[in-house]
């Protein structure tokens, strides 16, 4: 038997009896889509709601410090080791920052505040939006702009209101513009501070003004224990660490990585069942067909047909069937993929994308193979004469 | 009772030579023997009339000319070969290019058109996709249903189907014919027609065509007559 014919009439048959196998179509399309979306979308979905999650408390936002009341000779992070550890996988983004005590006047008020250098990524690490005015952007960091940000209670105090952006306040006796205030819900020390760029923070400010903090922000809590472990030893091996502190607020984590685990346990295995019933379906509807089509197996085989026709012709329906199916939550999952990057306004990763479409073809192969193979081996062996006297 | 035993004409040796053939059912309720030491020769150019009661075997004797079914004993050859010691493959090549099978209860294939079923034997025997059409009409022809090519073949009338399934095993062009009552639900008309067609295929010499039959009128056309009973022909 040819294999154009071979196609031909399993196909034909398959779509003749569309009625038949809708039911285990949809099963395996829905968790083929399932399944695309999941891995498509999953680590997106995990990254969204991390930021949702940045108010309980930040699960994959891990703080490197320098020790420096122990340290023998003062320790800070140099931007070629902060560099290193951007580049390390799960990592979404870095941030550093100093911290000076510094006097600050404004008009008759003079007071000791704690002044903090910052680059451009701390409030995307963090997840700080300002109150009012703007927040320390590139520009103002590269330029080593003499502007800064301040924190909201700090701004009430000096100012007695939060509208300041424009106002001038002199920081270690020179003029920084106010460029916005930073928003409400931050912890107190920053909620009492003053923000600068880190460029100008090292050159205008005295003594050991550099950056001893970095922030890592992970891609997803998975990352975390990674990269807690191994940011350490890229910073070691690119410069002098000593007593280098890491921060990470492991109950919160544990706790958001054991909900995550169960909420991750339900979708796979719904996805699962769904995908193992398209399987014991597509078996069953095979094996329910080869029944019903003795008369047929028995003629076909009275007009020449050999056993490995015959096998072949139910092979090739039930692969028909589940590679159909898979091709069918291909498209769906796509739709979903689309559905979903549109509302969590990313685009999908599409190497992703096309890795899942592969696994499930793959999976649907199998299916197709392994529930198809008991029936059509059955079908192939029968007798003629049975076959066609079956009623 | 038998004129097989008579010796085939000089230069046309049997096509079908069957020896001392038994075929046992055995069931729950034990072993039934539908045939008994049956011999057989059917030479190219005859039609062969198989008569007898219902349930007296013909339709068993039928199944293992064509290899539907294997004989208990009896010696089985075909155009000089020893067709039982063919394997599973061989058989199926036999009935592919030797045999057309028309069954008792004229079986079509469902939800196929008259066409699809005329298909399958030419798909089997490896026919052109392209040539397949003019062998399919050539066949259907000759049954007068050239008109119903296309048609679903679950919506013909019961002559149409058995007139589908003759067509069927005339399109491989068979070397032996193996009819089941063709004409069984046909009139007298159509029968007559179909026994006609029977009669131009074996007038080449090449083929040959066993008939199982309840109708005289038939087998008056026959080239030999037999009848089973009890087993015994
Ligand atoms: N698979 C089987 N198991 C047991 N007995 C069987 C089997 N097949 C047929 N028989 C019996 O063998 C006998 C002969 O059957 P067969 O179909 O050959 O008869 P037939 O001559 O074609 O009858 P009819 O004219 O009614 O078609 C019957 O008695 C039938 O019951
Ligand atoms: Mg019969």
């Amino acid at each position: 038997m040819r294999l154009t014919d071979l196609l031909r009439v399993s196909m034909r048959q398959v779509l003749r009896h569309r009625r038949r196998y809708l039911g285990v179509v949809l099963a395996i399309a829905f968790g083929t889509a399932g399944v695309i979306t999941i891995i498509t979308m999953g680590r997106q979905f995990k990254y969204n709601i991390n930021q949702d999650l940045d108010l309980l408390g930040k699960v994959t936002v891990i703080r490197f410090r320098f020790d420096n009341e122990k340290a023998s000779r003062f320790q800070w992070f140099r931007p070629e080791a902060a560099a290193a550890v951007s580049r390390l996988p799960g990592v979404q983004a870095v941030s550093l920052l100093g911290a000076h005590k510094a006097p600050v006047v404004w008009r008759d008020q003079r007071q000791s505040l704690t002044v903090f250098g910052v680059d451009e990524f701390f409030w995307e690490v963090n997840n700080y939006k300002p109150l009012n005015g703007a927040l320390i952007g590139p520009e103002a960091v590269a330029g080593r702009q003499r502007v800064c940000v301040v924190g909201a209670d700090q701004a009430e105090k000096l100012f007695g209101k939060h509208d300041v952006a424009g106002l001038f306040l002199e920081i270690h006796y020179d003029l920084y513009r106010i460029i916005g205030v930073l928003e409400e819900a931050v912890p107190d020390s920053l909620s009492q501070a003053v923000f600068v760029p880190l460029t100008t923070f090292q050159d205008r400010l005295p003594g050991a003004a550099l950056p001893a903090t970095l922030f890592v922000r992970c891609h997803t809590w998975d990352d975390v224990p990674f990269l807690a472990a191994n940011v350490p030893k890229v910073v070691q091996s690119l410069q002098e660490a000593e007593n280098l502190q890491v921060d990470v607020r492991w109950w919160v984590w544990n706790r958001t990585v054991r909900i995550a685990w169960w909420v991750e346990f339900f979708v796979h295995m719904a996805v699962g069942v769904t995908l193992v019933l398209g399987g014991v379906g597509v078996w069953n509807i095979m094996m329910a067909a080869v029944r019903s089509r003795t008369r047929e197996i028995g003629l076909k085989k009275a007009m020449g047909a050999e056993d490995h026709d015959i096998m072949a012709q139910f092979l090739t329906e039930s692969l028909c069937l589940s590679l159909g199916a898979a091709i069918l939550g291909v498209a769906a999952g796509r739709l979903a993929v689309e559905i979903v990057g549109q509302v969590m306004g990313t685009r999908p990763p599409e190497s992703l994308f096309f890795i899942s479409v592969g696994l499930s073809l793959l999976f649907a192969l199998v299916i197709g193979v392994g529930a198809g193979l008991y029936p059509s081996l059955q079908a192939s062996r029968m007798n003629v004469v049975e076959a066609t006297r079956y009623e | 009772m038998s004129k097989a035993a008579v010796a085939p004409k000089i230069g046309r040796p049997y096509l079908i030579e069957v020896r001392g053939l038994t075929k046992e059912y055995r069931n729950g309720a034990g072993v039934i023997t539908v045939l008994r030491d049956v011999n057989l020769q059917v030479t190219p150019g005859e039609i062969i009339a198989i008569m007898g009661p219902s349930g007296s075997g013909k339709s068993t004797l039928l199944y293992i000319l064509g290899l539907l079914l294997p004989p208990t004993l009896g010696s089985y050859t075909f155009a000089g070969q020893d067709v039982l010691s063919l394997d599973r493959r061989g058989q199926a090549e036999f009935r592919r290019h030797k045999v057309g099978f028309v069954f008792q209860s004229c079986d079509l294939l469902e939800n196929s058109t008259v066409y699809e079923n005329l298909e399958f034997p030419l798909i089997y025997a490896g026919e052109d996709r392209q040539t397949r059409p003019a062998k399919i009409l050539a066949a259907l022809e000759r049954v007068n249903l050239s008109h119903r090519v296309y048609h679903n073949a679950n919506h013909l009338s019961g002559g149409e189907k058995q007139r589908v399934a003759v067509a069927r095993a005339l399109v491989n062009e068979p070397r032996v014919i193996l009819a089941d009552e063709p004409t069984g639900q046909l009139d007298h008309d159509n029968s007559q027609q179909i026994m006609d067609y029977f009669q131009k295929i074996i007038a080449t010499g090449e083929t040959a065509v066993v008939v199982v039959t309840h109708d005289p009128e038939i087998a008056a056309r026959c080239s030999r007559i037999h009848t089973l009973r009890d087993g015994l022909l």
